[in-house]
Formats: C-alpha cells, sequence, structure tokens
C-alpha cells in the first residue's frame, strides 16, 4: 500500500488524497483559511504551507535510495507547498509547523500578512470566538504588529442579501462565499470585485444576494465578513451551547446544530452529514428556531363554555381518559403526524392499539413547488416516511374529512391540519378535539383539549426523511421539567455551567411547561389502567426495533455511530424530488 | 569569453523591407515558405514530431520572461487525442520597460503568424488565440488584418496549402491587467474570466484552456520558429550567446540618445547596447541598469564590465534577461524614487488572490513612499527586506516574486542611497 | 436611459461568440463592443451585455472591474492616460502629468467640469521607448512628450481633430 511520511510518521493511504485533508483526518492540524472539503482548491490563502519532499526510489530495484550514512534520500519541492492542493504521493514526506521552523515561519510571516489590513474589531465582532482567524493567529501568529502605514478601507455594513451583512474591511479574499454560489448553490450571485488589496466580494450592482441558501456563505466565511443579518449581535458565540439536531420543516431531513443561551435557540446552523447535506442547509430551515421559542403552548388548555383556559396536567389528562372511555370506539379517530417522530407516533399508536382503537391514520404535507432537487423537497413534514413505516394509514385530503364526520372525539398528534387547509375549523365543530401540540395554532384554537408536548428542540427522537434514512435529535433545550446538570445526554455551554438559578442572566421563563409525547402516553395508560411505561426516545426505539421490522437494527447508538441509517423505504411513495 | 559579433548582424527578425507587413511583400521575400515546407515536404519533416525537435535542437529560449526552451515546452504536450488542443499567444507585452512584440505585430506579423502556425502543426494545435493587451487597439486591427489576408491566401483555415492540417487563428484583446501576462492568467482571460492565475499543477499542456492541452508561448518566441525552419536550428543555435543563442529585440529605454527596439544577437555587451542606442543622453553617467524588465534585479554600472545580455552572464552579476527590455538610468537618477514607482506598478497590478501578494505589495509600496516622502527610518529597510522573503516563493504566480526582487536588489545595491533618504533619528526595533 | 446593441452589434457580438468553444470567453469581447458604443460599462451596460450572452450579472460585473481599461463609470469625451511607469518616470511622465493637471484645471483622476477630458495617471503601456507618452481614449498613443506637444493635443482634440497613427520607425532601419 502506497505510505506517505508526515512529521516523521508513517501513514498507509489508498486512493487520492489531498494532503491537507489527509492530516486533517488523521486528527493532526495545519492552519488554513480558503480551503473547504466540498469546493474546489484555488490555493489562494496560502495559510497551509508545509514542507513536501519524496523519499527517492531506484529505478531498477524499486526500494528507497540511501545515502552514504544509510539514510533515506530526499528530493524536496523547490518551495514549501500548499498542502490543500497538494496530491498525497507514494513515498512523500512532509514537515509541518510541528516539526519545521522554515513552515512555521512561512505560516507566521503569512498571518501577519493577512491581519495588516484586517480592522483587528474582534470585541464587537460576531464571528470573534469561532473565528478561524483569531484562533489560528492565536496559535501560529505574530506577537505583535510591524505595520505602521495605513490601512486599506473598504465598504462595510454592507446589506449584501436580506439575509447576509458584509463588512469588507474583515473579508480575507478566501473566495470561499463566491465559490459556494458558483459551485454550490449556483445562483452565481456573488464575485470578488475591483483587484489586488481593493479586491472584496460583492452582488452585481443593485442586486440582492437572496439565494436561497445565502446563509451558508456566513457559516463558512473564515472571519467575520459576512454575517447574518438575524443573529447579528445576538449572542456572542461562547455564551451559547450547541446541539446536534435534525431540520424539522422540510423532509430533506437536513442535520442541524441548535444553538441555546438560557434555553432560547438562537440560531440554527448546519451540521455535515455527507449522506443527506454536506455541509449545507438552506435559509429557510434556519428560520426554525422561532418555531422552538415563540408561541408556545405552555400547560394544558381546555375549553370551558367556550372559553380556554388553562388547565392543570391531572385535570387535562383525565378529561382526556374520560372521553376516550365515553366514546364509542368506532368513533374515535386518531390522527398520526408526520411532523411527529417516530417514538411520539409509535408511543401513541401502542396506546390506541392496546385500547382497541382503529390504526392511526395520517396525511402527508406537500407543498408544490418547495422541493429545489438540491436540500428541500415538496414534502415539508420531517417524518412521513416514519408514519408510513410504522404503518399507518396514509390518506389524502378528502379521505381525512371523510374519516373525521364519521368521529365523534378526535385525536390530533402535532399537525396543524386547518391550518394547511386539509380540514376546515367547521368540520371538527360539534366534536370533542384533542390535540397534542407545539405551537399555538389555528388547529389548536379549535381544540377543546390542548395537551402541549415537546418540539425537536426538547426530545431526542427520531425522524425518517423522504430518502428513508432515519436520524434523531438531542435534547437541546430544558422543558420545566427537565434539567441539563442531571440530563447527561444534554449538553452545557459555558452560561449553563457556570451559572446559577440565581444569575441573571439566566431565567426559568424560557422553560416550557410540557411534555414528551411518551410521557403523557404513559399518564393517559395509568388513568385508563393499561399497562404502558416509556422511559425515553432511546427505550422507545429499542421496542420498536424489536417489534416493528421496518425497523428492525435501527438504535439511538446506531443512528449516532452512523450519522443515521438508511431504511428501506418503497420509492413511489418517497416523495423526494 | 568568446564576444558575440553583433556589429555585423543583419536583422531576420525585423527586416529592413518596406511594407513587409503586407502579406504580398511578406511572400515575396520567402514568406510561408517555412510552413509550406513543413506541411508538404513529407521528406524533409517526417511529421510533427521532427518539427518539435528541430525546434527543440534550436534551444530559443522563451522571449516572454523565463526562458525556457520553447522545443522542450512544446514535447510536454500529450499525445493527441482528437480532442481540442490550444496554442495561446502571449502579446499582452505589460512589463515595464518591454515593447518588442508590438514591432513584431506593426512590421512583420506574418513571421510570427507562420511561425505559430508551424507551432500548431508540431503540437496538433486545433485553434490558436492571439492575446493582446487591450492598449494596443492600434496593433490588433493591423493583426487581425493580417490574419484575415492570411485565411485569405488559405495559410490558415481548413486543409491549409492542401495538406491534413487545418487550424483556426483568432485575436483576443486583453482590457488592462498587467497579470494577464502571467501564462494562466491569461487563459482565465481568454476564458472570459477575471485575470486570477491558476495553480499549477496541472499545468497548461494538460489542461489548460477549457481543460484542454494548451502550449502559451510569447511572440518573440514564435516568430523566431519562421527562421529555426528556413534555416535550421543550427543556424539559428549558432547566432549570438550559445547557451541563450539567436536574435533578441532589445527594447531600450531610459536615459539613452536613441531608445527604440534593436534587433540583435543575444549577448551583446550591455555597455555596447547603450552605445547603440545613441548612448549616455546629455552627456550625463551612467548610473544603473534595469536588464530586462522591471522585475530583473537593478544593476549599478560599476557592476556592468564585461557583462553580455543573455542569462549566463547576467545571473554572475545576480540579475537576469528577461524580456530584453533595458531600462537606463543616468547619475541624476532618484533610486528611492524610482523603486517606489516600480512598487506602485506590481501593488496596482498584483491580482489579489493570494494572500502575501495581495497584502505585501501594497505594504512595500506604503514603506517606501514613507522613505520617499523623507519620513522612513533605517529600520523601514530592513523591513522591507524581510517582508520581501515574506513573499518570494509562497505565492500562485511570479508576480510576488517580481514585485519582492527590485525591492531586495535596489536596496541591497543602493543602500546607502536609501539610508540618506531615511530619518537621522532611528530607534532600535523593539 | 435603457441600453439597447444594434443589430451590427449583436451581429458582432454572434460573431466574436463563434470564436470560442463556449460562452463566457465572449465576456471581454462583448464588453468592449458595448463600451465602443455607449462610451462605458456602468452597471446598466453590464447588465445588458449579461443579459445579451446569457451570463450571470456578478460574473460580468467581477470581469468590469478587473480590468481597468473598461469605463465602469462616465468619463470625459477624451481619455488622457498618462503613463508614469518607469521608463517614463525617467523621461518626465510625471512633468507631464502635472502640466496636463494645471491645464486642464484637474487632478489625476478627473474630468473637466465640460466634461471634455478625464485625466489619469497609468502603468506601463509598453511604450517605453518613446517615453514620455500618453493614450488617448484606449485608442491612439501620442510619443515623446513635451509640455508643448502636449498643449497641442489638448487643442486638437478640443477642435475635433482626428489624432494620426504616430509610427515610429526601427532606429536600426532606413526603410521602415
Ligand atoms: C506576472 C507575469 C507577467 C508576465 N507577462 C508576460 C507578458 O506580458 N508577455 C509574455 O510573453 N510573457 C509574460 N510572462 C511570462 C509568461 O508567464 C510565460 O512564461 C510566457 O508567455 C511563455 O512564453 P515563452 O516561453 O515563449 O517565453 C509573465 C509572467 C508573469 C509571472
Ligand atoms: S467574505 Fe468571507 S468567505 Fe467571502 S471571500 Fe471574504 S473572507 Fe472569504
Ligand atoms: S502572486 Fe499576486 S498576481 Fe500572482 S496569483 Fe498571487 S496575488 Fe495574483
Ligand atoms: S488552504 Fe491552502 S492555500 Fe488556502
Ligand atoms: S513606462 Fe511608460 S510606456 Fe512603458
Amino acid at each position: 500500500m502506497p505510505e506517505i511520511f508526515i512529521d516523521g510518521h508513517r501513514y498507509e493511504f489508498e486512493g487520492e488524497h489531498k494532503v491537507l485533508q489527509f492530516i486533517q483526518d488523521l486528527g493532526k492540524e495545519v492552519p488554513f483559511f480558503c480551503y473547504h472539503p466540498s469546493m474546489t482548491a484555488p490555493a489562494n490563502c496560502r495559510q497551509c504551507m508545509v514542507k513536501a519532499g519524496q523519499y527517492m526510489k531506484s529505478r531498477e530495484t524499486g526500494e528507497y535510495e540511501v545515502d552514504e550514512n544509510g539514510d533515506r534520500v530526499i528530493r524536496w519541492f523547490p518551495k514549501l507547498q500548499t498542502s490543500c492542493n497538494l496530491m498525497a504521493a507514494d513515498g512523500m514526506v512532509i514537515l509541518t509547523q510541528e516539526t519545521d521552523e522554515q513552515v512555521k515561519r512561512a505560516q507566521k510571516d503569512n498571518l501577519e500578512l493577512i491581519l495588516i489590513n484586517h480592522p483587528l474589531d474582534c470585541p464587537i465582532c460576531d464571528q470573534a470566538g469561532e473565528c478561524p482567524l483569531q484562533i489560528q493567529t492565536y496559535k501560529y501568529g505574530p506577537e505583535g504588529s510591524r505595520f505602521e502605514v495605513k490601512k486599506v478601507h473598504k465598504p462595510k455594513r454592507i446589506q449584501l442579501g436580506p439575509r447576509v451583512v458584509l463588512d469588507a474591511e474583515r473579508c480575507i479574499n478566501c473566495t470561499r462565499c463566491t465559490r459556494f454560489t458558483q459551485e454550490i448553490s449556483k445562483t452565481h450571485q456573488l464575485t470578488i470585485t475591483s483587484r489586488g488589496d481593493k479586491n472584496y466580494p460583492t452582488t452585481a450592482p443593485g442586486r440582492e444576494f437572496d439565494d436561497p441558501y445565502s446563509l451558508n456563505t456566513v457559516d463558512i466565511c473564515p472571519v467575520g465578513a459576512l454575517t447574518s443579518a438575524d443573529f447579528r449581535f445576538k449572542a456572542r458565540v461562547w455564551e451559547m451551547n450547541q446541539t446536534p439536531s435534525i431540520d424539522i420543516t422540510n423532509g430533506k431531513g437536513t442535520n442541524i446544530d441548535l444553538w441555546t443561551r438560557d434555553n432560547l435557540i438562537l440560531r440554527v446552523t448546519p451540521r455535515f452529514n455527507a449522506d443527506v447535506n454536506d455541509h449545507w442547509m438552506p435559509d429557510a430551515g434556519r428560520e426554525a428556531y422561532k418555531i422552538f421559542n415563540e408561541n408556545r403552548i405552555s400547560r394544558p388548555q381546555q375549553k370551558l363554555d367556550g372559553e380556554k383556559v388553562l388547565s392543570s396536567w391531572n385535570n387535562a389528562i383525565a378529561t382526556l381518559s374520560e372521553q376516550i372511555e365515553d366514546t364509542d370506539n368506532t368513533k374515535i379517530l386518531v390522527i398520526a403526524s408526520p411532523h411527529a417522530s417516530v417514538e411520539e407516533n409509535y408511543a401513541l399508536n401502542k396506546y390506541t392499539n392496546l385500547l382497541g382503537l382503529n390504526t392511526p391514520v395520517f396525511t402527508p404535507h406537500i407543498e408544490e413547488g418547495t422541493g429545489d432537487g438540491f436540500l428541500l423537497s415538496d414534502d415539508v413534514a420531517p417524518n412521513t416516511n416514519g408514519c408510513r413505516l410504522l404503518g399507518f394509514k396514509e390518506l389524502n385530503k378528502s379521505g381525512i374529512c371523510k374519516e373525521i364526520q364519521k368521529a365523534e372525539l378526535v385525536l390530533i398528534l402535532n399537525d396543524n391540519l386547518v391550518d394547511r387547509s386539509v380540514i376546515t375549523a367547521d368540520q371538527l365543530k360539534n366534536k370533542f378535539v384533542a390535540v397534542f401540540a407545539t405551537n399555538n395554532s389555528e388547529t389548536s384554537e379549535v381544540a377543546d383539549l390542548v395537551i402541549p408536548i415537546t418540539t425537536a428542540a426538547e426530545h431526542a427522537a427520531s425522524y425518517v426523511n423522504v430518502d428513508g434514512r432515519i436520524q434523531r435529535t438531542y435534547r437541546a433545550k430544558e422543558t420545566k421539567y427537565t434539567n441539563r446538570r442531571i440530563d447527561l445526554e444534554m449538553s452545557e455551554g459555558r452560561l449553563d455551567r457556570y451559572g446559577t438559578n440565581f444569575d441573571n442572566w439566566v431565567t426559568e421563563d424560557n422553560k416550557i411547561d410540557c411534555m414528551p409525547m411518551w410521557e403523557i402516553v404513559n399518564n393517559l395508560a395509568d388513568a385508563t389502567g393499561i399497562d404502558i411505561n416509556f422511559r425515553g426516545g432511546r427505550e422507545i426505539m429499542d421496542e420498536i426495533a424489536s417489534s416493528v421490522s421496518n425497523f428492525s437494527g435501527v438504535s439511538f447508538a446506531a443512528m449516532d455511530e452512523h450519522a443515521g441509517i438508511q431504511l428501506s423505504i418503497k420509492k413511489e411513495t418517497s416523495t423526494s424530488k | 569569453m568568446s564576444t558575440v559579433d553583433w556589429k555585423n548582424y543583419t536583422p531576420v527578425l525585423l527586416p529592413d523591407i518596406k511594407d513587409l507587413h503586407k502579406i504580398d511583400v511578406y511572400t515575396k521575400n520567402g514568406g510561408y515558405k517555412a510552413l509550406k515546407s513543413v506541411l508538404t515536404d513529407k521528406k524533409k519533416w517526417e511529421g510533427p514530431k521532427a518539427v518539435i525537435e528541430e525546434v527543440k535542437k534550436a534551444n530559443i529560449r522563451g522571449r516572454g520572461g523565463a526562458g525556457f526552451n520553447a522545443g522542450l515546452k512544446w514535447s510536454f504536450m500529450p499525445p493527441a487525442d482528437g480532442g481540442p488542443r490550444y496554442l495561446a499567444c502571449n502579446g499582452d507585452e505589460s512589463e515595464p520597460g518591454t515593447f518588442k512584440d508590438r514591432k513584431i505585430f506593426e512590421y512583420n506579423p506574418h513571421v510570427f503568424i507562420e511561425g505559430a502556425l508551424i507551432a500548431a502543426y508540431a503540437m496538433e494545435i486545433t485553434t490558436i488565440y492571439v492575446y493582446i493587451r487591450g492598449e494596443y487597439k492600434t496593433y490588433i486591427d493591423m493583426m487581425e488584418k493580417a490574419i484575415s489576408d492570411a485565411y485569405d491566401k488559405g495559410y490558415i483555415g481548413k486543409n491549409i496549402l492542401g495538406s491534413t492540417f487545418s487550424v483556426d487563428f483568432y485575436v483576443h484583446s486583453g482590457a488592462g491587467a498587467y497579470i494577464c501576462g502571467e501564462e494562466t492568467s491569461m487563459l482565465e482571460s481568454l476564458e472570459g474570466k477575471r485575470g486570477y492565475p491558476r495553480v499549477k499543477p496541472p499545468f497548461p499542456a494538460q489542461k489548460g484552456l477549457w481543460g484542454r492541452p494548451t502550449t502559451i508561448n510569447n511572440i518573440e518566441t514564435l516568430s523566431h520558429v519562421t527562421g529555426v525552419i528556413n534555416n535550421g536550428a543550427d543556424w539559428f543555435s549558432s547566432i549570438g550567446a550559445p547557451t541563450h543563442p539567436g536574435p533578441v529585440l532589445y527594447g531600450i529605454s531610459g536615459h539613452v540618445n536613441n531608445p527604440g527596439v534593436y534587433e540583435l544577437p543575444s549577448g551583446v555587451p550591455i555597455l555596447d547596447l547603450i552605445e547603440v542606442a545613441g548612448g549616455m543622453r546629455n552627456g550625463k553617467i551612467l548610473k544603473a541598469i534595469i536588464p530586462g524588465g522591471s522585475s530583473t534585479p537593478v544593476l549599478r554600472a560599476d557592476q556592468l564590465d564585461g557583462i553580455t545580455m543573455d542569462s549566463d552572464s547576467l545571473r554572475t552579476v545576480g540579475s537576469m534577461l528577461g524580456t530584453a527590455g533595458m531600462v537606463v538610468m543616468d547619475e541624476d537618477t532618484d533610486m528611492v524614487d524610482v523603486l517606489w514607482r516600480i512598487a506602485h506598478f506590481y501593488h496596482h497590478e498584483s491580482c489579489g488572490q493570494c494572500t502575501p501578494c495581495r497584502e505585501g505589495t501594497g505594504w512595500l509600496e506604503k514603506i517606501l513612499l514613507k522613505i520617499k516622502n523623507g519620513d522612513g527610518e533605517v529600520r523601514d529597510l530592513d523591513l522591507l527586506l524581510d517582508l520581501t522573503t515574506q513573499m518570494e516563493g509562497r505565492t500562485i504566480c511570479a508576480l510576488a516574486d517580481a514585485a519582492a526582487w527590485p525591492v531586495r536588489f535596489t536596496i541591497n545595491r543602493f543602500r546607502d542611497e536609501f539610508e540618506a533618504r531615511c530619518k537621522k533619528k532611528s530607534h532600535a526595533v523593539a | 436611459m435603457a441600453y439597447e446593441f444594434t443589430k451590427e452589434d449583436l451581429q458582432e457580438i454572434e460573431t466574436i461568440k463563434a470564436k470560442y468553444p463556449e460562452v463566457m470567453p465572449a465576456t471581454l469581447p462583448a464588453l468592449w463592443v458595448a463600451q465602443r458604443r455607449f462610451g462605458h460599462v456602468e452597471p446598466e451596460v453590464q447588465r445588458l451585455v449579461a443579459e445579451t450572452l446569457g451570463l450571470p450579472e456578478a460574473h460580468v460585473h467581477g470581469v468590469a472591474n478587473f480590468y481597468t481599461q473598461y469605463y465602469k463609470e462616465k468619463k470625459g469625451k477624451h481619455v488622457l492616460d498618462v503613463c508614469t511607469c518607469l521608463s517614463c518616470q525617467l523621461c518626465g511622465g510625471y512633468d507631464i502629468l502635472h502640466h496636463l493637471e494645471e491645464k486642464l484645471g484637474i487632478k489625476a483622476g478627473e474630468t473637466t467640469e465640460d466634461g471634455t477630458f478625464t485625466l489619469n495617471q497609468v502603468e506601463c503601456l509598453g511604450a517605453c521607448g518613446y517615453a514620455p507618452m500618453l493614450q488617448v481614449t484606449n485608442d491612439k498613443y501620442v510619443n515623446h512628450l513635451t509640455k508643448e506637444k502636449a498643449d497641442e493635443l489638448v487643442e486638437k482634440l478640443k477642435n475635433g481633430d482626428e489624432l494620426e497613427y504616430e509610427q515610429i520607425k526601427m532606429p536600426q532601419h532606413k526603410n521602415i
């Protein structure tokens, strides 16, 4: 097998590798800015310099040549090489900043040059704390500055488009943003303008950077030149904690991170998954943070004399179980939801099943024209395939309406059927409607009983995307009943770790009074005398895997290890575009 | 060292023939004979490879500045696969001090066209582009005319001179960017983009224009091919300096009485060349020269004894032949001003892709301006020298080197003058 | 004002496109066609070029702004590009520039109030042997400048006289 020697260590490799990527994959480091694994390598920042050479092999024997001391003969490249566009070759010798003074010096020199025209306004820059320039300067940069002449001035605070703001003085001209619009989103909306040290990225004059993927440029900009108009100045990154999750606003199942501070989700960023979304996500999905923070249902609500009032949990559970007991089984309609996780749907189904009710029905949430052939599908629900794989009855709009007509008691799991015009409020009149929902909506408005459940940000549960991949979320945000200090799976940010409930930047207000669906099912079962005792998403998934063949082999551990698991789905039912 | 007999030389590239730019006059004077020979004389030329061998043997060292053997470069082209292959002729001519290729466009365009066609035949090229800097509008028009005449006469187009060889030939105008003279920047510009030089590898011979095999040669380099085919490699390599042979178009500018372009053999002694150009203006004393365009290291007058215009000789005193565009400076020349102006040029022309060049060229200029204005300190000189090491060899193309060298060598060779311009007080570097 | 290409322009652009295997290479020549037609390539014109070629506007904008000869804003009727680079600097290019600044009452980079002249300081134009020199509106070179010759030039241009091409002989030769 071909071999490469990096800082004196020998590694074998197969296939084609860029040296920089290879070093990173080993868990080692070479500083860099312009390289991005999903785009072409222009090698323009010149930061990733290494010393490269080749052990000489004899043509006849194929053996390495040795000198009089028995050391292998190395032919060094005459110049330092940028490792981002250097291909690994058999017998290659690489020295990084760890072992070579010349490399160290070159990297330091380069940082000095990058910094001379940089504003150095980290204290007021959004990128600070997650800025490659800041980090690498700290690790590899010069101590002081020898620059005593005037800096170049460029436009600042330019609203490039509805969502992205540019500070051209901070730009280091890595061209990641322009390459993104050329190679990934293909809108070609950005270009570098001017020449030399006057260069900066821009749109065509009078045009907006309204690329539906524009915010990815903010993520990949290695400095604070591109910032999010929405997130700008909202929080310092070190105040937030970061939790992996899945985008629930579309069926594509883009992998994301949720960034929270004091139990508010402040931003959503894409998380790498080679099989789903690579490094990217649509701008649309980033708005989702609002779903988790705003307009939430907190505490159960009940209609009394046509008036919504807050109710206790005990009362809500009792009311619902009484309704179920008092209604003829055939008159109870259970509507499962492509907007709810596999576990939530399963829990509800198990309960209704044991009660002897009809199999839940569901209706996909398709919005024609949303799909773009990239990271958006027409299916805007995160778990349509999950409902299918659980064996629920798939109905179209008129099918649902027919079923509702027949029913006296309707249970709706988190699906805003009225809002999305599957049914009308009128059709629900004279029926007892109970919804398990995360946010207030027209649908919850007409319900007689509203039971607040957790969002994807508050529970660990799984979703099957349009391509049949099952992936899961983690708890990012506390509810009234959870506590990140004792929940080992919840991540802690600096404020979470070092703050106490008595610090003025921590409030209880952001914790919603809601429960995971399965705990509600536990309580309902208890009230009805059925034996159900779900412990959590992880255990429910184990149970599903052993009882529903479509899910065999699935577990949280397996999903975590493989960044999701591909299930087999019937392609024709897939709404992937 | 044998001296080159330049006094009895008669120009061949730009001979003293009236109206030679007209295709009829050119053919009357033996024009397009070389092309006809390679295309039709199968006894003499067994095929394209034979032409490459002859050109390689002639050792035409690239006249665009780097001095690479043209035939050797041609041999790097991969075997033809039926797809398009390109020859890009470099007529960007923007290095300060260089103004020779325009003379070919003006006075003998067909010697270049013929050379390019032979090159195309040798490398099995399908399309030739000649990239001419946009400022040369007049010469662009002249070239368009010459190419169109050659099409009309059947020297360009389908089945040239009844052979199986076909090629197209187009002019592409630049629009004001020195960097587009760098070969891969030129390819980007030809492709209609910002002239950002490409990272190598892949080299143009592998992936050039539109990802296809491409060779880039300077206009003068290609023009010499015609003579090599007509008169043989030995004829060419016997002219001038043995390791850097052939006629050279010397562009001489600055403080001489008769500046202009002179065609002479390579290896003319520098001091003689100044005499050829009429000697020093106003009877002044020579102070320094820049031998081959602004990026080549400056030489003090006292370094010039016995030094000739070829790469080997110039290397002995720490300079290069470059484009053979020699800039002559007299005793009144202010080297600080000159160096600042050169630094300004490279700062203005950096494409801005790579950090060391984008940032470094500006920093160099700003420090030099400070010194020029009398605000410099001696430590600034050392900072300048240090910066040159931070730029050199660290970038995608050689513009950063071209910007660094003049700074390093001018300061080193005229240090007293620079120090005298710096403020007397000078704190030690912290 | 909405800019439009004439039929001849469009025909010329088609001829240009035929020289290349793709459309993008036509960007530079098409910008030239536009600049000759409209006298500049302001953003509106860049947009017209992009539309005509079916290329992204940002691309055309980036290209137009990379190359100095394209006028990204309206210029005077005559643009005087005075070379002050190395050889011209040595031979008095700055004297010519400053003389013209005084004569026209503007600084380099500015346009006279009546819109007749724009004065620029530019990099080497490849006429180093004929320094100092200048180029008029991306076209004719005026070589071996003296203050008197510069004055004459200004008058000529004001009068609307055509400039002659200044042929420069080979110093070694009699016939050319
Ligand atoms: C910054 C830069 C500018 C250059 N400008 C020119 C030029 O104007 N004309 C030219 O022929 N070569 C120029 N070159 C050299 C070309 O890159 C290339 O080496 C040359 O065209 C090859 O032709 P040759 O081998 O025939 O000399 C330049 C190189 C650099 C690095
Ligand atoms: S704005 Fe950011 S991503 Fe774009 S070129 Fe500048 S530094 Fe790179
Ligand atoms: S060295 Fe300078 S001119 Fe060359 S590619 Fe880099 S930035 Fe551009
Ligand atoms: S990461 Fe290699 S040059 Fe930028
Ligand atoms: S320096 Fe002025 S034309 Fe070259």
